[in-house]
């Protein structure tokens, strides 16, 4: 089904919707209309919302078990969902009938999409791709499902005080969210710690001793576009099992028992701020097994209601793992086969391999994971003998390769041995237990195969590949940016929203007038609607006239923060002490989250607060340079800064980004990039053309060789360039931190005697050259705006439905399984 | 706890008459099942058909039985209902024990 976006809503659906809204007012909430507050008017909307979305629901899994087809089940510990009412809404084809509703009914909808709290159970990337992925599926037609932990507290929410990130709890579940439903009849248990006893007469030891966690199952439908498919994330809170703590109940501890029953349920209470998994620690190794537990058990459940025995296991069934934080799936779909079911070592191996597929995020060593075997033996001791038992006979293969070479064998082994502390490398489980291991980006996935793990990949080749990551248009363009939705629609009729290859069609119009200046008129709206965000978070005063030149999103060293501000530095000393004003006004916007032990990274945000404070306060720069930190960045607030952004940054250190998704959604929304080659900006240049991107910048292959070689010297690059020179010194001079001069001294020494590992000072001139050929081009409004439009039209590749069917076709094998019969039609 | 015990000829028959065999009751399940091994019963029926919930005391439990049995004598468990039953399959006791549907067929096993 195609949603008619010419056709407006009829009055009849309008009054029905609004009905219906009144009706959840009255029996779902209890409340008159009169008095409703804003989060109750919210829920009215929303429950009114998802009364047609379980109808899609229920429809979507019977057709999925009368086809009985295959199903795919995408295991993530983070699922970045943002809010969910705007974009149901839209991909239920209900915008304006909701919108019509409301209005007449007083009420403005944006206003109520505005009151919802982003679901921010992710940190970054990783999280908001799981999300892109399951809108795909669900647009798709695809079975696909996530599974994934229903933290009670998302990631921290962002305050800037005197300059510095303050964190403070993000309690999204407080109020409820109309988005779950609960399912106590499916929950599981997830036993854990204990210990292997060796009984008489038996070669099979007992798993005994063992604790247990309940996994309920929270069901967070996922809406395709058109409504047709409407799939589930499953999403599990821990909680104490019932059963379990009557035996301590019964011996009278009631103190102990309900103790006990309080640190279960911190199982799922909070998500690690981190993009690096923080090593070694416990209850990380908990979250992880329990809702790889969780969704395991749960898998199999509904294979078995409709198969016996396992042969056709993974016909039916694939299993993705995000990254390598659910890597113990493939022990305990081995200990679960073997050990619940019954089936022999060998053709639980087969189906654990066939069913299995990982793909890599991060070429980052320290967001390698790895597990003390020590902490493995404790929680999970009869998976750790499972991990044993599948390296010895790897290492076997190994061997059988390459006879004779030990060094091979212990750089591939899964448990690491010959060290102090031996440790369970995940990512090496995760590759031996699939039969599939991809990157995320072309140049990425050369780099997992070359640098990574070139031994698995000597040894496997047919296993590697590439998905490049995407990112889904309904989100990203439909619903953050509707003023451009409609003028792309106008231009090119709204197949986009399912093809975005269509999107090429724009080329048609980049040299008609008309069209570029409401193309710029819309930009000009989005950047008017940030300032105002601007003015009200950061407290600063933007002008929309001014180059809007955007990095928002994780703070990290490797994405080069560091560098933009630099930049800056080298902006405003070049106004102060030269006299030399820069080619374009530009407002230079960063948004982004540390992780809370990051100090660096958090010094980071304190200088470019610090260089806002000096900058913005200086009449020398009024009306060319313009810094603001934009606090709290999460994806509702990326939804208004992507399409606001004249400039995108995407300039990490070359080799270091995996894709990034970031850089799509800026190009989407008409962005130039200012970037180097790494990640999926390779592939964005190979699509929008060289001449319509700014690149710049050491490349990966020459990273890595001056790496190798110990060849890069940044002193050299201090002593021979002024320019370097002027701002690097400025670290220590005091000029941007006039209250305590020293205070990002440790900068310049980092960069010096520190050896930059980042690559600073090796870009930092080119960098700066490129930067003023993009402003030379923002001078010649009519030229950018050509640009900009050619990378609207050029982003076809970058849709995450491209990326799905990709997934689906060479790891998954599964298919759409499209609508048949017509569902009964809610009376609208 | 109540526990009732009987010889069906050389085999005596346990039957648990408890709704849950959990750390509440482990201890003294274990000793008086201990008191059967210690009195030279070579061959146990331990009857799970009332018993609606076990842990993994209960579990340990019946293993220290199976071991101060040693190799040469016998312990077949019956009745156990399906949830009692995944969870001897979870702490793998089922590839130590033999595990069968009731009595009768209990008797069956040790009989040949």
């Amino acid at each position: 089904m195609t949603i008619d976006r010419e056709k407006l809503p009829s009055p009849a659906e309008v009054v029905a919707f609004r009905d219906r809204i009144l009706a959840h007012v009255r029996y779902s909430l209890g409340r008159d209309w009169e008095g409703l507050s804003g989060r109750e008017l919210f829920q009215a909307v929303s429950l009114a919302v998802r009364d047609h979305v379980v109808d899609g629901m229920l429809a979507t899994e019977r057709r999925y078990r009368d086809e009985d087809r295959k199903r795919v089940y995408y295991l993530s510990m983070e699922f970045l969902m943002g809010r969910s009412l705007g974009n149901n809404l839209h991909n239920l084809g209900l915008h304006d009938v909701c919108k019509d509703a409301l209005q007449e009914m007083g009420v403005d909808l944006d206003e109520v999409e505005a009151g919802e709290v982003d679901a921010a159970l992710g940190n970054g990337g990783l999280g908001r791709l799981a999300a892109c992925f399951l809108d795909s599926m669900a647009t798709l037609d695809l079975p696909g499902f996530g599974y994934g932990i229903n933290y009670e507290f998302g990631l921290f929410r962002q305050e800037i005080s005197n300059g510095r990130q303050k964190e403070s709890p993000d309690h999204w579940l407080e109020l409820g969210t109309p988005w779950q439903i609960e399912r106590p009849e499916e929950r599981v248990v997830v036993p854990l710690y204990g210990h292997l006893e060796e009984v008489p007469g038996s070669d099979e030891a007992a798993w005994l001793g063992w604790e247990v966690l309940v996994g309920a199952p929270h069901d967070m439908p996922v809406v395709g576009y058109g409504g047709q498919t409407v799939n589930v994330l499953r999403l599990y809170s821990a909680r104490a099992s019932h059963d379990f703590d009557m035996s301590i109940f019964n011996q009278g501890d009631y103190i102990e028992a309900v103790k006990r029953k309080v640190e279960s349920e911190t199982v799922s209470k909070v998500l690690y701020p981190s993009d690096a998994v923080e090593q070694g620690r416990e209850l990380r190794l908990v979250q992880e097994y329990f809702f790889v537990s969780c969704a395991i058990q749960n898998i199999l459940r509904t294979y078995r209601a409709s198969h016996d025995g396992f042969e056709r296991f993974s016909e039916r069934v694939a299993i993705q793992l995000n990254d390598t934080h659910p890597a113990l799936a493939v022990a305990e779909l081995m200990r679960v086969l073997m050990d619940e079911h019954g089936v022999g070592w060998d053709e639980a191996w087969r189906t654990t391999q066939a069913t299995l597929a990982y793909t890599n995020h991060t070429l980052l060593p320290e967001a390698l994971e790895r597990w003390p075997r020590s902490l493995v033996a404790r929680v999970l001791p009869r998976h750790l003998q499972i991990i044993e038992e599948i390296d010895v006979r790897f290492l076997a293969t190994v061997r059988e390769r390459w006879p004779g070479d030990e060094a091979r064998v212990e750089r591939m082994a899964i448990v690491e041995q010959g060290v102090d502390e031996p440790q369970v490398r995940m990512a090496h489980l995760a590759i031996v237990g699939s039969h599939s291991v991809n990157g995320v980006a072309a140049l990425h996935s050369e780099l997992v195969k070359s640098q990574l793990v070139p031994d698995f990949h000597a040894l496997w080749p047919e296993r590697f590949n590439n998905k490049t990551n995407g990112v889904t248009q309904r989100r990203w363009l439909l619903a953050s940016n509707p003023e451009l939705a409609e003028l792309v629609t106008e231009c090119v009729g709204g197949d986009w929203l399912q093809d975005l290859d269509v999107l090429r069609g724009l080329e048609g119009f980049v040299d008609d007038l008309s069209f570029r200046e409401r193309f710029r008129a819309v930009k000009r709206g989005n950047k008017e609607r940030l300032a105002r965000i601007v003015r009200d978070t950061a407290h600063v005063v933007v002008d929309a006239d001014t180059m809007f030149d955007v990095q928002a999103k994780r703070i990290h060293e490797y994405k080069r923060q560091l560098l933009l501000a630099m930049y800056v530095m080298h902006e405003y000393l070049g106004v102060v002490e030269d006299g030399r004003m820069p080619l374009a006004p530009r407002t230079f916007l960063f948004a982004g989250k540390a992780a809370p032990g990051y100090w660096v990274a958090k010094q980071h945000i304190k200088l470019v607060n610090d260089i806002a404070e000096v900058v913005n306060n200086d009449p020398r720069v009024q009306g060319m340079l313009r810094v603001a930190f934009v606090p709290n960045y999460r994806v509702s607030l990326a939804e208004r800064i992507f399409p606001a952004a004249d400039l995108s940054e995407q300039i990490s250190t070359a080799g270091m980004e995996a894709s990034g998704t970031g850089n799509m959604k800026f190009a989407l929304n008409g962005a130039l990039t200012m970037g180097t080659l790494d990640g999926a900006n390779v592939e964005i240049r190979e699509e929008v053309g060289p001449e319509n991107i700014f690149i710049f910048g050491t490349r990966a292959e020459e990273v890595e060789s001056l790496r190798a070689r110990r060849a890069y010297d940044p002193v050299a690059h201090y002593e021979r360039s002024a320019v370097i020179r002027r701002v690097v010194d400025a670290f220590d001079s005091g000029v941007f931190s006039p209250d305590e001069p020293g205070r990002f001294r440790w900068i310049k020494e980092s960069l010096l005697q520190g050896g930059d590992p980042y690559f600073l000072l090796a870009d930092l001139e080119s960098y700066i050259v490129t930067q003023e050929s993009a402003s030379r081009l923002f001078l010649d409004e009519d030229a950018w705006t050509r640009k900009a439009v050619l990378n609207v039209a050029r982003m076809g590749k970058f849709s995450s439905d491209r990326t799905i069917r990709e997934y689906a076709r060479d790891i998954w094998g599964v298919r759409p399984v499209t609508l048949r019969p017509v569902p009964v039609p809610l009376e609208v | 706890m109540k526990i009732e015990a009987q010889h069906k000829g050389d085999v005596l028959v346990v039957k648990l008459h408890e709704s849950r065999l959990d750390s509440y009751v482990a201890t003294e399940f274990r000793d008086e099942m201990d008191r059967y091994a210690k009195q030279g019963e070579s061959q146990i029926v331990l009857d799970l058909s009332l018993v609606e919930f076990v842990d993994s005391s209960g579990l340990g439990a019946i293993v220290t039985t199976q071991k101060r049995l040693g190799t040469d004598r016998d312990l077949v468990i019956c009745g156990a209902n399906e949830p009692v039953t995944r969870l001897f399959k979870l702490a793998r006791l089922d590839k130590i024990f033999q595990i069968v549907v009731d009595e009768g067929e209990a008797l069956a096993v040790l009989a040949s």
